[in-house]
Formats: structure tokens, sequence, C-alpha cells
């Protein structure tokens, strides 16, 4: 199989399994496995997962309309990338379950950042505070979900990446 | 530095940072105010008519307001309660239903786009509350 191919589908395989995952637990607020996926993804795929985000996005601006959110998903998701990718050689299964924790912890203030551009500090600080419980919850159960599911989920990711290179 | 020493430095950082975070929203959090209170309150439908209401309260979140409106008699709502609070469903028999055309009630506070839902939102002397009938529509 060609690479440009297996890349292709890897990618639309991994918008699949985080669209899915994503609306699975839509019915618990702030409890998301996107992270530890987009984590999992980047650590074994590197860079080009941003494609990833950024189709994510899009799915995502198709099903719940164009917003404010829709820009904080154009940068929020690809740091996280950016970050995995950037810390990779030093990173742990311990430095991901507080990275979880801390992007949980800090999504709030990252989603912030355009309401400085539509109504200043104000609006931005406000906007930030009104959601500061629920960036609590969304930092813990991050932590919880990485402790207990990063490392079935890494070894899966391997056994499939062993796999695709027998193709 | 030692593997477990990390990993205690990191979870302690976690509390440290919770621990602030609980303590610039409670220092910060909307503020209910207690006392009579003037109010206006504004219903603007679907094609842009707007009802109002004026008056004094005592309810110290809008919620309240709307309840005590709402038993006035000439102001009604219904919603349904959930993680995030009340999610308005209808205002003066006009129902907003997203997932059929993207429909749903916005609240304003004095002019900009409030931050809380109705639980949440606090009232204060002289503010303006408007619900707006608004439908999203894809680009």
């Amino acid at each position: 199989m060609k690479k440009s191919v297996y890349e292709i589908a890897s990618l639309g395989m991994m918008l699949a399994i985080i669209e899915v995952a994503k609306r699975s637990l839509e019915f618990i607020p702030n409890v998301e496995i996107v992270t530890l996926l987009f984590i999992l993804f980047a650590l074994h795929f590197g860079k080009k997962v941003i494609l990833v985000a950024l189709a994510f996005t899009g799915v995502e601006s198709m099903v719940w309309g164009i917003n404010t959110w829709n820009v904080m998903y154009l940068y929020i998701w690809p740091l996280l990338i950016l970050i995995v990718d950037l810390t990779r050689k030093h990173a742990s299964y311990w430095f991901y379950c507080f990275l979880s924790a801390f992007y949980g912890l800090f999504f709030g203030a990252l989603c912030s950042i355009p309401y400085f551009f539509i109504g200043g500090l104000v609006t931005q600080f406000t906007w930030w505070v009104a959601g500061i419980p629920y960036d609590v919850l969304h930092g813990i159960s991050n932590f919880i979900l990485c402790l207990v599911l990063f490392k079935p989920l890494d070894f899966a990711l391997t056994k499939v990446r062993q796999s695709a290179q027998n193709l | 530095m030692k593997k477990s020493t990390k990993i205690i430095i990191a979870a302690v950082a976690v509390v440290a940072i919770i621990a602030i975070f609980c303590g610039v929203y409670f220092a910060n959090r909307p503020q209910a105010q207690a006392g009579t209170k003037a109010y206006t309150v504004e219903v603007k439908d679907q094609d842009g008519n707007v009802k109002s209401y004026s008056g004094k309260t005592d309810a110290e979140f809008l919620r309240g307001l709307m309840d005590e409106l709402a038993a006035a008699g000439d102001f009604s709502y219904t919603g349904s309660d959930g993680d995030y609070g009340l999610y308005i469903e209808s205002v003066n028999g006009i129902t907003a239903d997203y997932n059929t055309d993207g429909a749903y009630w916005s609240i304003y506070v004095n002019g900009e786009y409030g931050m809380y839902g109705a639980d949440q939102q606090p009232v204060a002397d002289g503010d303006t509350f408007t619900f707006a009938y608004e439908v999203y529509v894809a680009e």
C-alpha cells in the first residue's frame, strides 16, 4: 500500500474515532476523551495530527454551527499536539497524565482569548471566571481518564503501527 | 531528581492551581444583591417585536424575577434544568427549537450578551434583561 493512501486512511480513522468518542461522552458536561486521544495520536503519528484537529473543527462546525468556539478549537487542539510533539523525548506516562490535567484546568483560560478581542480584558476575565467550576471538573476528569486509559490505548496504537509497517 | 519527587511536585501544582482557581471564582463570581431593585425585562420575538416589563423586585437572580413575572400573569416561560442550569425553551408561548431550525433564546444583560444562565445571573438595581429569539444560520 502506498504510504500516502495509508496516511490519508489513518487520518480519517483518527478523525472518526475522535468524533465518536466526543459524542459518546457529551452527556457528561466537561468530561471528554478528546484531549487524551489527541495526546496519543500526536505521540504515535506526530505533527500531521494537526490536520485531524482542523478536520475535527470542521466536522464540529457542521454539526453545531459557527460561533466563537470554532476559533478556539482552531488553536487549542493544534497547540496540544505541538506540545506533545515537542516534549516526546522527555515525556512519560505521568507527564501525559498531568498534561491532561493542566490542559483541562486551563481549557477555559485558553478558550477565553477570543473574548479579549471581542470585549476586552474584563469580558475575557468574566467569561473565564464563569467557567472555572467546569474547568476544575475538566482537569480532574482528564487526569483520571488518562490515568486509566493511557496505557491500554497506547498499547493498542503501538500494535496498530506495528501491523501497518507490514503493509 | 527522582521520578516520585517529580510526580509529587506535579500533583501539588495541580492541587495549588485548583485552590487558586476556586479562590478567584469565589472572589469574582456573580454576587446576589439583596433588597428591592428596579428592573426592565424585554422579550424580543422572531419578528423583532419587543414587549417590555418594568418594575421592582426582591429577586436576587434572573430566574426568580422570571418566576415573579410569570406569577403576575403577563409573562410565561418554559425550560428544562440541565447540568448548565436552566435552558429556556419558550418565552411568552414562542418556542425556540434548535434541533428543528437552529432557533434559541438568548439572554442579554444591559445590551451585552449574557455570561450566565438565568439561574446564575444576578439582578442588580436598574438592570435590563432581554430575552431574544435568535436563529443560527449556517454560513
